[in-house]
């Protein structure tokens, strides 16, 4: 069922460790060029930047031929829908191919070829089934099909290839479904939450005999993904920290939901992240402690709006000591055991990867926190106003 | 293969000692477990959150607390992260240091964006160098590449890069509306100046691991503004010619060093520069969608004998 063989991405797996060991110290470099020559694979893999840069190119490449098509032939909707589909089966045979024949692995070409036959069904079957004044969304529509079959296509996609992306495009899809069987939102959002719970409790058990395989990463990332879309539908009060939800039709007015079921998400949004946070810590899991970590510090942000309280503008400044005190309390917590290690746990770097993934972070966040500071460069108005513009990353906006 | 049966199977050949083979396996068993990252994150929120808030507060409450207030709290605050930063690091060295504790690099980096508030307060409320915001990114730039140099951090050096870029006049977010002669001349300067001052400070062994991020600045900014140069209907020639040459510089240098980063930006600026040239003055779909359809699939077959032959390794 999976493209690639289990002891091809064990292979990759353990070169990886290898690599890093290697670069931590924790092997010698006899040993890692030793070990590497009895790890070698027969997938073909290349570096972040050449595999974004393929992707690229892959897209443009399809998206060109497909334009050509609609230029020359100037097709009617039928005929576009029957030749998106068409395409949509060639691009998965494209990448079935690049992958099994050409063995590449992660390396962009493949990676575009799924994607784009994902988005050529969808955007196929609307065109071919819908268009032409047979749209019509709502409540029992059979437009139905085009989310649940892309959700299943991507899940597909996911399964056989292994790319998380997919994943996050079936939950996508899925989130478009209750709209077509209800028109309540309160039932919208339980629908959603009941679908990624089932997809949880599917996850969780498949994973229970990939604990330590290359596929414990895989699932982790999905769990943690489905975790994460629970809880967005859950809170309902997500939609006042980001405006444009608006524009998505997520906002909603507090009044509009039951008495009884908005106080149960409250509660909820603040058990769900107690709950992540003790599955992820018992399992060892950083994906589910990371977004458990989030989603508690998203219901700390969504309480004020949920209880209808006035937001304060020292907030984010007791927000701020709050995260920081957490951190250096479990970093001392954890330094104070034997060997800097209590209960499995330890605040020491023991990966090479910690370190770039803090370089790189560094660089790219102090860029884009000194931006707003060169915001203000070009202005040279005595009656220049200090506002709008989150100074030096710091957020200061408006207008003293 | 797992990886626990090869660390058995190099144990059992006397690859690895009983030692390794012991930690090796708790590695990657997850044990021990490290929240090195998660805490660093969870500090680096902690900051951004609360500059954040002092941004805000100032900005919302200014006419109530009072300019001495305000300027008060944030010069005590500036104070004493830069005492603590001064008083905890280790001595300057030009080699890559470490950071003396867990949280040297957050104090310094709440120190250095409370700097930015104060800065910008200071001249809003009291106009001391009459709005010349210019001097003020010049100030904070050499202020930033001090501490960067001092305290060996990234985080401070792109902000120092970065309020550099503002003093020369360049912003982002101004790029797609401002593309004049001048405007891009001052890009080339600031590349020039930034890429020769790089060079001569890996050359002196000045934190030479800085060079990565200036090289990386350095190829964008220049990429843009030669890119906007190509995209300027009338005297688009010489900027084609130099577009053209830093894509062959960059990559030949991302494949001579191994920097991936900068093949794709050779790939991808190329090809945008190289496309606008050769599609100008075509208004047929047929013959553009053409054109890319055979392009991208020449661009596909270069890079894949390019990963091929070179960027296999991560």
């Amino acid at each position: 069922m999976r493209l690639y063989s289990a002891s091809s991405e064990e292979t990759l797996r353990a070169r990886k460790l290898l690599a890093d060991w290697a670069e931590e110290g924790y092997i010698t470099q006899a040993q890692h060029e030793r070990f590497e020559q009895e790890t070698v694979s027969n997938l073909r893999t290349t570096n972040i930047f050449l595999r974004l840069v393929l992707f690229l190119f892959t897209l443009i490449c399809v998206g060109a031929a497909i334009g050509l098509f609609f230029v020359v032939s100037r097709p009617s909707d039928e005929t576009a829908g029957v030749f998106l589909l068409i395409l949509a089966a060639g691009c998965y045979a494209a990448a079935e191919a690049t992958a099994s024949q050409a063995h590449f692995y992660r390396y962009g070409i493949e990676e575009a070829f799924a994607v784009c036959s994902v988005a050529f069904l969808c955007v196929g079957m609307l065109v071919a089934f819908f268009s032409g004044g047979h749209y019509s969304p709502g409540p029992n529509s059979s437009e139905l099909l085009v989310p649940a079959i892309g959700a299943m296509f991507s899940l597909w996609i996911w399964h056989r290839f292994g790319y998380s992306y997919a994943f996050i495009a079936a939950m996508v899809f899925a989130v478009f479904l209750p709209g077509y069987w209800t028109s309540s939102h309160a039932a919208q959002h339980v629908i959603t939450a009941f679908l990624y719970l089932v997809g949880l409790i599917c996850i969780v058990a498949a994973r229970h005999d990939h604990r330590f395989d290359y596929l414990d990463e895989r699932y982790s990332f999905a769990e943690a993904l489905l975790w994460l879309g629970i809880y967005i539908a859950i809170n309902l009060r997500l939609s006042t920290l980001v405006p444009r939800m608006y524009w998505l039709g997520f906002r909603y007015a507090a009044s509009e939901f039951a008495r009884p079921f908005y106080w149960t998400t409250w509660v909820l949004t603040w058990c769900l992240p107690v709950l992540i946070l003790t599955r992820g810590t018992r399992k060892k899991d950083r994906f589910v402690i990371a977004i458990g970590a989030i989603l508690a510090v998203l219901t700390f942000v969504t309480n004020k709006p949920y209880l209808g309280w006035q937001r304060h503008t020292w907030d984010p400044m007791m927000l701020g000591i709050l995260l920081a005190a957490v951190a250096l309390s479990i970093r001392r917590w954890l330094a104070g055991g034997t060997n800097g290690i209590r209960h499995g746990f330890t605040a020491a770097r023991l990966s090479g990867r910690d370190k770039r993934w803090m370089d790189a972070g560094s660089a790219v966040l102090g860029l884009a926190a000194a931006q707003s500071v060169a915001a203000h460069s070009q202005t040279k108005s005595t009656e220049f106003r200090f506002g709008g513009g989150a100074s030096g990353g710091g957020g200061a906006s408006g207008s003293y | 293969m797992t990886i626990f049966a090869r660390l058995d199977r190099w144990k059992v050949q006397g690859d690895i000692s009983p030692e390794q083979h012991l930690y090796l396996t708790g590695l990657a068993r997850g044990e021990p477990f490290s929240l090195f990252l998660e805490l660093n994150i969870l500090l680096y929120a902690g900051v951004l959150a609360f500059v954040a808030g002092i941004g805000w507060t100032v900005t919302t409450w200014s006419q109530q607390l009072g300019d001495l207030v305000i300027v008060g709290v944030l010069s005590a605050l500036l104070a004493v992260c830069f005492w603590y930063c001064f008083s905890r690091a280790s001595g300057w060295s030009p080699a890559e240091t470490p950071s003396p504790n867990a949280i040297f690099d957050y104090v310094l980096y709440l120190g250095t964006l409370v700097w930015c508030i104060e800065l910008a307060y200071l001249e809003n409320r009291f106009h001391v160098l009459s709005g010349q915001w210019d001097f003020y990114l010049l100030a904070t730039a050499i202020l930033f590449f001090f501490l960067a140099y001092r305290f060996d951090n990234r985080f401070v050096l792109s902000l120092a890069l970065s309020s550099l870029a503002g003093w020369f006049g360049l912003k982002i977010s101004n790029w797609p509306s401002r593309q004049d002669t001048l405007y891009r001349e001052c890009a080339l300067l600031y590349c020039l100046l930034i890429g020769v001052g790089a060079v001569i400070l890996q050359r002196r062994n000045l934190k030479p691991h800085f060079f990565g991020t200036y090289l990386n600045i350095v190829a964008n900014v220049l990429f843009w503004a030669l890119l906007s140069g190509v995209f300027n209907r009338e005297g688009y020639g010489i900027w084609f010619l130099a577009l053209l040459l830093a894509c062959a510089a960059s990559l030949a240098w991302g494949l001579t060093r191994r920097h991936f980063a900068f093949v794709a930006y050779s790939a991808v600026y190329g090809y945008v520069g190289v496309s606008a040239i050769l599609i100008l003055n075509i208004y047929d779909g047929t013959s553009i969608f053409a054109y890319f359809a055979i392009t991208a699939v020449l661009m596909l077959v270069a890079l894949v004998y390019i990963a091929r032959r070179f960027g296999r390794s991560a």
